[in-house]
């Protein structure tokens, strides 16, 4: 059997506020195998952004073990994580954290400045990505001049340009509209389903997280059921 | 994409960007500035002839010496020839058309003073002429004037009766091919001076102001000034001896430590620099914590994106800088055809100051960024994304 894209084991987060010790995550282990479309559900302060934080390789644990497409994430620091998270993860913000300063094709090319790709082939991936997401048109457009919608659609590309075999979406679709949040989960669920990247998505939307193989719900950083979509998993 | 990102945040606060580029460029103008008249004051010093000494009243630069002591100089050992150096006040036309004149011996000025060029007219017409004058060429291209005009001085140190001006016939227009001597003065027979107060046609301290002693030999100037200040040691006018690069660290040293007075100030305009770009970049690394955030989750290695910040800097450091060095240089041939310029023969943005403001630029620029680089290096990707985007 192979192994788990993702695995959690016996992971501990711990917040100190001055003498205050917050347990975030309490010895939480989690699996999500390569190729799926995982769903992180439950209030707020049930530790998903956390958790999402940890497995990309923002933050550490206190306890446990992370590892992600083979790699000891929880055991890497400093330059070694950070080529790591360029090669494996794209990241998908709730506030799309595009730099405003860059137009959307220079959003979606600033992480190939990391490859030693030519100006020609990161031109060709960013261009790429972004007609993936079907935003072309608006290339030379600053983030302030899009809607929010594209704007998270820019954000999608410029996870994509890297080609991540994981995507961490932490509320994709929290700041947006029906329609909007819709485009963007179509999206996503396209790239899971053809383009095969495994993908987690913190969502507090019901209709977005109707769209994972799997929702895990979470709560006190804990976890709690997980349920499996017949329907997503079918039509993978 | 880095210089392109750097660019792009310059100019995303472009207000603040060029505010700090101005501030520099007045700093470095006015670096420039300080740093070219402390180096105008020592070329000044440096460049004094060291086969000619100066003897003055040991009272004072002040006083005057009487006549009668030139021929007496003239007769000690070792000195070659002496000329009279009585400076006259005047100015053409209105106070603002300073410069300075001085009454010379016609004859013996240029056998003791070699680095005086003619390069227009005659040396003949200046000697032979009583009213003739010998102009320096910043005088010509100032006030246009050329070989045979006649020019109207007024000195409130020499009055003229009853005209009020002195008159002066253009014989000849001079180079100085050292800094000692500048472009920017009218010398005149002394005997036109003298003979216009013996005759009660103007008014003004008899006697003459100092004698340049050329010397035989420049390794007996200390010998032969001791000889000169002995042959006075009973007066009736004491008189102080020195060569002519003490005798112009004596004329600057009469307006207070010059050099260190510029000096400090040249160094609190550096302290402000720094300050003043430190504060830009501390904005500046305040305001992208959440965009280093973003770099440092796309992959960004934390040393550069401090570089980022230590580039941006630089560039804001250089820019002002080089923008200053231009203004300097603009401005050095205007200050040399100014009054001013007078007192600053050797006035000119060398070399060595563009080299020095920047290597200033490099290191401000470092200094300045040092602090934000090092706080934006130091934060954690999971922190900085946490601030407000």
């Amino acid at each position: 059997m192979s192994e788990p894209m993702i695995q959690l084991s016996e992971v501990t987060k711990i917040y100190t506020r001055g003498s205050e010790k917050l347990v975030v995550l309490d010895r939480f282990s989690l699996e999500i195998e390569e190729g799926e479309f995982a769903a992180l559900m439950g209030p707020s302060g049930s530790g998903k952004t956390t958790l999402l934080n940890l497995v990309g390789g923002l933050d550490a644990p206190e306890g446990g073990d992370v590892w992600v497409a083979g790699a000891h994430v929880s055991e890497m620091e400093g330059q070694e994580l950070a080529r790591w998270r360029a090669d494996t993860i794209g990241f998908v913000f709730q506030g799309f954290n595009l730099l405003p300063v860059l137009s959307a094709f220079e959003n979606v090319e600033l992480p190939l400045m990391l490859t030693p790709l030519s100006r020609k082939k990161r031109r060709e991936h960013a261009e790429y990505a972004l007609e993936l997401v079907g935003l072309k048109d608006r290339a030379k457009h600053r983030p302030r001049q899009l809607s929010g919608g594209q704007e998270q659609r820019v954000a999608i590309a410029r996870a994509l340009a890297m080609d991540p075999k994981v995507i961490l979406a932490d509320e994709p679709t929290g700041d947006l509209d029906r329609a909007s949040a819709d485009q963007v989960l179509d999206l996503l669920e396209k790239l899971n389903r053809e383009h095969g990247k495994t993908i987690v998505i913190v969502t507090h939307d019901p209709s977005a997280a109707s769209r994972a193989h799997k929702i895990i719900h979470m709560d006190k950083g804990k976890l709690g059921r997980i349920d499996v979509n017949p329907v997503a998993v079918a039509g993978s | 994409m880095p210089l392109r990102l750097v660019f792009r945040n310059l100019t995303n606060h472009w207000v603040r960007t060029l505010l700090t580029i101005g501030s520099l460029t007045v700093a470095v103008f006015l670096l420039c500035f300080l740093r070219s008249v402390l180096i105008s004051i020592d070329s000044a010093v440096v460049s004094s002839a060291s086969n000619r000494l100066i003897s003055q009243s040991a009272v004072s630069l002040f006083v005057t010496l009487p006549l009668s002591y030139q021929g007496k100089i003239d007769q000690v050992s070792g000195v070659a020839g002496t000329t009279k150096m009585n400076w006259f006040g005047g100015y053409y036309q209105t106070q603002e058309n300073f410069f300075a004149q001085f009454a010379v011996d016609a004859d013996r000025l240029l056998p003791n003073y070699p680095e005086i060029e003619i390069v227009e007219g005659s040396i003949e017409a200046f000697v032979q002429n009583r009213t003739a004058c010998l102009i320096g060429t910043n005088l010509r291209d100032n006030y246009g004037w050329k070989v045979g005009d006649r020019v109207p001085i007024i000195s409130a140190l020499y009055p003229r009766m009853p005209e009020g001006a002195w008159e002066f016939d253009v014989a000849a227009v001079y180079h100085s091919n050292r800094d000692n001597i500048d472009n920017n003065t009218l010398f005149f027979d002394f005997d036109y001076l003298y003979e216009a107060i013996e005759a009660d046609q103007a008014d003004g301290p008899e006697g003459v102001g100092v004698l340049a002693v050329g010397l035989r030999d420049p390794g007996d100037a200390e010998k032969v000034s001791a000889a000169i200040d002995q042959l006075f040691e009973n007066g009736p006018q004491r008189v102080q001896t020195t060569t002519e690069a003490e005798f112009q660290r004596q004329f600057v040293g009469m307006f207070g430590n010059v050099p260190l007075f510029l000096s400090a100030l040249g160094m609190g305009v550096i302290f402000a620099i720094v300050l003043a770009v430190l504060n830009t970049m501390l904005m500046a690394a305040r305001e992208r914590v959440h965009s280093v955030g973003v770099m440092k989750a796309l992959g960004f290695v934390d040393r550069k994106v401090a570089a980022l910040l230590v580039l941006e800097s630089l560039t804001i450091c250089l820019i002002g800088t080089t923008v200053g060095i231009l203004l300097a240089m603009l401005s050095e041939k205007g200050l040399r055809a100014s009054p001013m310029g007078v007192f600053f023969p050797g006035y000119r943005i060398s070399g060595g100051t563009v080299v020095l403001c920047l290597i200033g630029a490099v290191v401000v620029g470092l200094i300045a960024a040092a602090i934000p680089a090092s706080q934006i290096q130091r934060l954690r990707p999971v922190d900085a994304l946490r601030s407000e985007g």
